[in-house]
């Protein structure tokens, strides 16, 4: 079941196993691609993945969430995808653009936006780091910025394009109850809160027609709350439902579910807290924004420091970690007629096709087991239910990828801390044909 | 007046058609594991184009155990020779030697990365200002070291570079054994100067021995150390005086010429000399506060008043003694050795240079920050101007900046706005974008 092909629209998958949207900081600080990013993409790709989903791609500078990351934010950023498009098509494997707007929520704001953009003025919970609420105008200018991008990734012979609609983005910070205090048209009402993702929806579709495949990635549980105990807690799973109705009617091609209306998330990444990973390389936690000595004493301080531990790991133990999006995704799935894919934690063939046996969506997307095994879908292909060495979901690979290249950084998962280092540092090397 | 300083300098192996050298100085342009990318051609581009007699490149790490920070293109291993063949290509075409600066961190890392937990000292005590960890380095490991040194020269002078120069100065491992305030080691490396020297000369007589005699090689030293200069109990380190005999024996093991600057440590308040702002210090030198044993020692005196108003007080220089603070040094330097000397140190009037030339105190200058905000500073002396019209103000926020952001002039008084500043310091990232010129 989850080696056969799967239609996403206009789009066919060889396979139900996506490389879901994960990246490290492989380019240059003003967002042009470098090779880097092309061999990491490679790899997933020539290991037989259904598809790749590229990490969240900013359609403008001061939507990114840190420095590294391919832009999409102009013309002259097309060729670099279109090569990184073909080198990827080289091995069978469709690539679909992940674009988003980071808006409040950012790891390393960079020099050029002291102030991020969002629905409100509120800063972002974890840094503090300071933003605005939009203008009508100035959304309607990230409408066209996402439209825009859209057209570059049908433009530069992508398969597809996801907006980053989840985990803390813009559309988020819009969507959300718990984040979204505008008295507008863009806030108040469930239908206001959900006018700028459908905005973007509609305008990204005019923009590239009605045969490019577009999808949307969102958040069904939020529960920001489950983060910090003083926050509100989000939109309920029904207004989620709604939404993503909405967005079929506005035109998706199909619907990625995932969790949190923040990233990190206990859900998103849902397993252990690498508290030591994280402030080693989060350290803007420690340096900017409004927290700094409230983060400083929670992060690197006993008993706090084990406690915030405990209270991130509580989540994925009491709901479990593989597939812990399942009940949402099912959900979506009764609710919609376009195919659902679910993000969290997959790593076992049994799982994922009792998953989409019994309809709880479509396909899977995989990041954390993914960089721990690339060659995961040659395991399921062999017949194994799992790979030999499992992801152990430590977390330090999302920890790390601030100041260091992303890769799995478990050191149980080798047999040395060097075997780990050249492993990861690999990324660096040419690909291989 | 500003003849002398279009005067070549002629070194034994090598002449520059100026004296006025762009210093040594860094950004992470490139990748985490070293590879070179194109924003550092780019980058030293602007300094072959703007003029300058010569450029020392950037901080390039001859080991991987010894690296400061990632993302600055090493020359560890011979795959690195194609990217700094092609470097010095380009900066050739602008009739500008390219020497290559070879380097080792030792306990004194800027971020200390995945890869080795501890750096290689002379000592296991930590560095004073993260505390990062260390281990005092065995013979076999000074050995290793030596020969990465003399490969690096060797692959310079493969990649057709036109010289090297050993990184001694500034607090990296050469200064960790030679400094009388760090070096507690009690072997053949460690107790006098003729033992604390040791490693420094075996790396000269390594590479020349490598490179052969026709290769240009020179050393920079921090010839005076001020070990006490934040922390007034701290001990105060080599003197001038213990220098200029490190200098001699430079000399006698084959060295070209001596680059003079000064601290034991980077940073160090008298390199870079100016101002100091703990906070934005702390903003982008974040792991000071993440990492090593002194995060809340340094939570509190770089992001709490008034700790931090002592720490400016005492790490910030007054403007007027920015410019040629090391020329006592190179004087006494110069009278001392026979091979050319170099001094760096906050140089940007085309007056104090020639003065400083004219005196003898020293045989040219290399300049980082003034070059950073104003690349063509040498057609600047050239049009018979003292300075440039919107000169360095010594402010340190590229130095700082550099961390987390691109290297490029931050100081925004500098320019008609913030938005022109930005413009100017990303357009580092494009290719070549005069290359007409």
């Amino acid at each position: 079941m989850i080696l056969e092909p799967l239609r996403l629209g206009p789009l066919t998958l060889r396979n139900r196993v996506l490389r879901s949207s994960v990246g490290g900081r492989w380019d240059n600080y003003d967002g042009s691609g470098t090779e880097v990013r092309i061999n990491w993409d490679v790899k997933f790709a020539r290991a037989g993945v259904g598809a790749i989903i590229s990490s969240n791609s900013p359609v403008h500078s001061r939507g990114a969430i840190l420095p590294g990351y391919a832009l999409i934010d102009s013309d002259e950023r097309i060729p670099f995808w279109r090569e990184l498009g073909r080198r990827v098509h080289e091995h069978g494997c469709p690539y679909i653009l992940q674009i988003n707007h980071a808006g409040r929520e950012r790891v390393l704001p960079g020099l050029t936006y002291p102030k991020g953009l969002s629905s409100t003025d509120d800063p972002e919970p974890l840094n503090g780091f300071p933003c605005e609420a939009m203008t009508v105008e100035q959304i309607q200018e990230v409408v066209a910025m996402f439209a825009a991008g859209a057209r570059r990734a049908r433009e530069a012979g992508l398969d597809a394009v996801e907006v980053a609609g989840a985990n803390g983005m813009m559309q988020t910070q819009f969507l959300s109850s718990a984040i979204n205090d505008r008295e507008d048209e863009y806030g108040g009402s469930l239908e206001n809160r959900a006018r700028f993702g459908l905005e973007v929806v509609r305008a990204m579709r005019e923009a590239v027609g009605p045969d490019f495949c577009l999808g949307y990635k969102i958040s069904i549980e939020e529960r920001l709350d489950e983060l910090l105990p003083w926050h509100k807690r989000g939109n309920t799973v029904e207004e989620s439902i709604q939404m993503c109705r909405w967005l079929e009617e506005a035109g998706v091609d199909y619907l990625h579910v995932s969790a949190g209306a923040g990233f990190p998330h206990p859900r998103n990444p849902a397993g252990s807290f690498p508290a030591a990973e994280m402030v080693k390389t989060y350290d803007t936690l420690l340096s900017s924004g409004r927290h700094t000595l409230r983060n400083y004493v929670t992060f690197r301080t006993w008993p706090l420091n084990r406690g915030f531990a405990w209270w991130w790991q509580r989540v994925g133990k009491r709901l479990g970690i593989e597939g812990i999006n399942l009940a949402s995704s099912r959900a979506v799935k009764q609710a919609v007629s376009v195919p659902v894919l679910c993000t969290g934690g997959f790593q076992t063939a049994s799982v994922i096709s009792g998953a989409i046996e019994r309809g709880d969506c479509d396909g899977v997307t995989i990041a954390r087991p993914f960089v721990a095994n690339p060659d995961l879908v040659r395991h399921f292909e062999a017949g194994r239910d799992r790979a030999p060495r499992p992801c152990t979901y430590c977390n330090k690979c999302l920890f790390n990828f601030v100041e260091n290249p992303l890769g799995c950084y478990e050191e149980a998962r080798y047999d040395s801390r060097e075997e780990m280092l050249a492993e990861i540092l690999s990324v660096y090397e040419p690909a291989a044909a | 007046m500003s003849e002398l300083l279009f005067e070549p300098l002629e070194f034994r192996n090598l002449t520059v058609k100026n004296r006025i050298l762009r210093s040594n100085v860094s950004g992470r342009f490139d990748h985490y594991d070293g590879t070179g990318t194109q924003a550092r051609i780019n980058w030293e581009l602007r300094f072959a184009r703007g003029g300058v007699g010569a450029i020392v490149s950037s901080w390039c790490g001859v080991h991987r155990r010894g690296f400061i920070v990632p993302g600055y293109a090493s020359i560890e291993s011979d795959e690195r020779i194609p990217f700094w063949r092609e470097l010095g290509r380009r900066v050739h075409e602008h009739d500008c030697p390219f020497i290559l600066q070879l380097a080792f961190g030792g306990r004194q890392r800027d971020v200390n990365g995945v890869e080795f937990a501890k750096g290689w000292s002379s000592t296991d005590e930590p560095d004073p200002l993260h505390g990062f960890e260390c281990e005092r380095m065995t013979k076999a490991q000074i050995e290793e070291v030596t020969e990465s040194f003399a490969e690096g020269a060797r692959r310079a002078k493969e990649a057709g570079l036109d010289g090297v120069e050993i990184h001694g100065a500034n607090g990296y491992v050469f200064t960790q054994f030679l400094s009388s305030a760090i070096n507690d080691r009690d072997d053949e490396y460690g107790g006098s100067l003729e033992n604390r020297a040791r490693f420094l000369l075996e790396t000269v007589r390594a590479i020349r021995a490598r490179v052969g005699d026709e290769f240009h090689l020179q050393v920079k030293l921090s010839t005076t150390e001020y070990g006490n200069a934040l922390l007034p109990w701290a001990p105060k380190g080599n003197t001038i005086e213990d220098s200029v005999q490190v200098a001699r024996w430079v000399e006698e093991a084959g060295a070209d010429a001596i680059h003079v600057s000064s601290g034991n440590t980077f940073p160090h308040p008298d390199n870079p000399a100016g101002a100091f702002s703990a906070a934005d210090v702390v903003a982008t030198y974040d792991v000071l506060l993440s990492s090593g044993r002194h995060t809340f020692r340094n939570y509190l005196l770089f992001r709490t008043w008034p700790f931090s108003r002592i720490v400016e007080h005492r790490a910030g220089r007054s403007l007027k003694r920015v410019e040629g603070a090391n020329l006592g040094d190179a004087a006494a330097v110069k009278a001392a050795v026979s091979i050319p000397v170099l001094c760096t140190g906050g140089f940007q009037r085309a007056s104090t240079i020639a003065d400083a030339l004219r005196r003898g105190d020293c045989d040219a200058v290399t300049i980082a920050r003034a070059l950073i905000a104003t690349p063509d500073l040498v057609e600047h002396y050239r049009a018979g101007r003292d300075e440039p019209p919107r000169p360095c103000s010594y402010c340190n926020k590229c130095l700082y900046a550099v961390l987390e952001s691109p290297l490029g002039c931050y100081d925004e008084r500098r320019y008609p706005s913030r938005e022109a500043m930005l413009e100017e310091i990303l357009s580092v990232f494009r290719d070549d974008p005069a290359a007409a010129a």
